[in-house]
């Protein structure tokens, strides 16, 4: 990570550490909405980060994006500021002035009709009744095309994902203006779900890092048998299988920060490599923090919870797995040993 | 993230692409072996002085000593080179990796003008004198032990687990030149023992895939030199710790499987099943990760830097990952396979026992990784 990148990263950590703790967590869940920390982010340019200044973005680049969303991970932060990152850089690039407020993107089953009607609808939308502006990914005859949409003018039902985020049900029958239909070419339709992926990814691996300094944290002070847990050998041999996983998922996350132009084989590595470590290590997190962290009043299942929802969204391990194995696989004339050494 | 653990992202410079390549063409002019990525699976003196004729062993030693003055990552590319082509590196690999640079750190002027040119030249091999029939993990707790007389050290006891001892010419023997006391870790030196001096015997020991690359050795008065004592007598113990970030964090601890993955996605083409894509990917995520690590410590180690625990927890992940991957692939394979691929196959799942004990057990280094943690 360059020296503003490392910038970026400390002052959101610092917002996050003032502004996001246990509390703010449990009442988001509870559904109230931390308007305040939004507006905080907001001001810091944080929203539209790596989206053009030209269009209204804060500037910078995907990367930058990437490395601040890594703490909000760490922070479990319950905003939708990935999301919203992702629709404003949409945008911009698409050359569209950006809309205040949080932007998501609705990727599901819809289809623009020939008299600019969008019917149809999506779920799992993540923070879907926190937006302000939809961006909705419709179909026409053979093309792709994103809509956007005031939310208010959306029916959207609510629901939960494992960790208790926002995930909604957008539905949608109305009429779209033509200046707010944005064709995407093949390319730009297929960045949306690898942009998300390394979104997940890096927001896994903040997690992670956090869970396990948790996780040590608490070894060293609970007391059995007259010692901290910390002493025991099997504790300690189950907390470096952890820190291996939390070692190989920074190291696959940083990659995404580092390279400019995104790949979809770094994309898929590192989305199906920290999934892999994220069940990994919410099971020895939680093995180790014995029965208090099992309970909801605990701090470290707003972290758990959020890995088991992010290995599954924007594709599971699996799925990234198999597109990784397909791809490399396609060439039969190829050298695994030189595609390996292609990737850098 | 944690105390002491850094893993930033690292290249290998674009340059090294041109070494790469000559190093691919050499090796695809060499047919007379058969390929096993294991480091330690095949030794072949002919291969290494072939090998060491390109100027690649001790390539980054001082010239003055027949080294190339290249850089550690130059170095780095042409050691997984040699591993993804499965050639036969056992003769100079100790050598080349440890020994040389043992003795460049600590050795005397007379000692690296005459050991190390004939290292670098492929004439002379190396192996690793540590464990004993006693001693284990607890290195420290080694009996082998030389008393001063005359003009040396006459050494007895007994080494073991030694690859490579009855093709190579020196051993670089860790043993107590002090009695113990209560600090462990003192009295304790390195010496360069010729393997044909008189009183040493080297007995073979079979292992499980009825190879006899490894050897018990006997030490019965033998003679020792001063001028083969390694830097300061006493200072053993710092000498040896100082070696393990280089022994730790090389391609060679996840490499040891690649073969079998290389052949299983041959095995595969051209219509693989969904689940044999999918754990293609997963193994080859996996290893793309594991090498960058890897990569990185490599830096660190350019940067005169001395990663331990970094180099501890990619011996860990990367010898968890050489175990894990014959046994997938077993599940996964074509119900017809090539030779190739079965004696590939097999030959993994024999050697693989000896992935997670060589080098530091997974035990040992995991608690090193825990000490880094702040555990202990």
């Amino acid at each position: 990570m360059n020296e503003e990148q490392q910038l970026m990263a400390s002052m959101t950590r610092r917002i996050l550490s003032d502004h996001c703790d246990t509390a703010l967590l449990d009442q988001a869940e509870q559904g109230q909405y931390p308007e305040v920390l939004w507006s905080l982010l907001e001001t810091q340019g944080l929203t539209s980060l790596g989206a053009s200044e030209a269009f209204g973005g804060a500037g910078g680049s995907f990367c930058d994006a990437l490395v601040v969303l890594r703490e909000t991970g760490r922070y479990a932060l319950p905003l939708p500021l990935a999301e919203t990152i992702q629709g404003a850089s949409l945008l911009s690039s698409l050359g569209a002035a950006l809309p205040d407020g949080p932007i998501v993107i609705a990727s599901g089953d819809f289809a623009l009709n020939a008299d600019h009607r969008l019917v149809g609808s999506a779920s799992d939308v993540r923070f879907g009744r926190h937006a302000k502006t939809l961006l909705v990914v419709a179909q026409t005859g053979q093309r792709a095309v994103l809509c956007q949409l005031l939310a208010s003018e959306c029916e959207i039902e609510i629901g939960a994902n494992l960790a208790g985020e926002p995930s909604d049900t957008v539905t949608i029958d109305q009429k779209v203006a033509l200046a707010h239909q944005f064709p995407l070419s093949l390319e730009a339709h297929q960045d949306i779900e690898t942009r998300g992926a390394a979104v997940r990814s890096v927001m896994m691996a903040g997690a992670l890092e956090e869970a396990l300094s948790l996780t040590v944290g608490y070894a060293l002070e609970r007391r059995q048998f007259g010692k901290p847990i910390a002493k025991f050998q099997a504790v300690q041999q189950q907390l470096a299988v952890f820190a291996t996983q939390v070692a190989a998922s920074t190291r696959a996350a940083e990659t995404l920060m580092v390279t400019e132009s995104l790949s979809l084989l770094d994309v898929a590595i590192a989305k199906a490599r920290i999934g892999e470590a994220a069940g990994l290590s919410a099971e020895i997190a939680h093995q180790v923090h014995g029965a208090i962290g099992y309970t909801k009043d605990h701090q470290l299942n707003h972290l758990t919870r959020r890995l088991w929802s992010w290995r599954d969204e924007f594709g599971h391990e699996g799925y990234w797995q198999e597109r990784l194995g397909r791809k490399l696989l396609a060439d039969t004339k190829a050298n695994l040993w030189h595609q390996i050494t292609a990737m850098g | 993230m944690f105390q002491g653990m850094n893993f930033a992202p690292a290249q290998l410079p674009s340059g090294l692409a041109v070494l790469r390549e000559e190093v691919r063409d050499f090796l695809s002019e060499e047919t007379d072996w058969s390929p096993n990525s294991d480091f330690n699976a095949g030794a072949c003196p002919d291969f290494s002085k072939r090998f060491a004729a390109k100027g690649w062993i001790g390539m980054t030693w001082p010239k003055k000593y027949g080294g190339g003055e290249r850089s550690f990552l130059e170095r780095y590319v042409v050691t997984e080179e040699l591993l993804a082509a499965g050639a036969p590196v056992g003769c100079h690999w100790i050598a080349d990796r440890q020994s040389g640079p043992l003795l460049l750190r600590f050795g005397t002027e007379a000692q690296k003008s005459q050991f190390l040119p004939e290292i670098a030249a492929g004439k002379h091999f190396y192996s690793i004198g540590m464990s004993e029939p006693d001693t284990g993990s607890d290195l420290a707790s080694i009996r082998t032990s030389a008393v001063a007389v005359d003009g040396g050290w006459k050494l007895n006891g007994s080494k073991i687990w030694t690859s490579n001892a009855h093709l190579n010419h020196y051993l670089v023997a860790l043993v107590r030149t002090a009695p113990p006391s209560e600090q462990r870790h003192a009295g304790m030196s390195q010496f360069i023992v010729p393997l044909q001096a008189d009183g040493v015997t080297i007995r073979g020991i079979e292992n499980l895939a009825g190879e006899q690359d490894f050897n018990q050795i006997f030490f019965d008065d033998v003679f020792i030199p001063d001028d083969h004592v390694v830097g300061e007598p006493g200072n053993g113990w710092a000498q040896v710790m100082s070696e393990l970030a280089y022994e730790r964090s090389g391609p060679e601890r996840f490499l040891s499987a690649f073969r079998v993955l290389a052949e299983f996605g041959k095995s595969i083409q051209p219509e693989p099943t969904d689940a044999q894509m999918r754990l293609y990917g997963q193994m080859v995520a996996h290893l793309v990760v594991l090498r960058r690590m890897s990569i990185s410590i490599a830096s660190l180690l350019e940067a005169g830097e001395m990663p331990d625990n970094e180099a501890a927890l990619i011996k860990d992940l990367g010898n968890s990952y050489e175990r894990w991957v014959p046994e997938m692939i077993r599940l996964h394979q074509p119900g017809k396979v090539s030779k190739g691929f079965a004696q590939a196959l097999s030959d993994c799942i024999l050697h693989a026992p000896s992935f997670t004990l060589r080098g530091g057990t997974r035990e040992i280094l995991r608690g090193m990784i825990a000490r880094g943690l702040g555990l202990r």
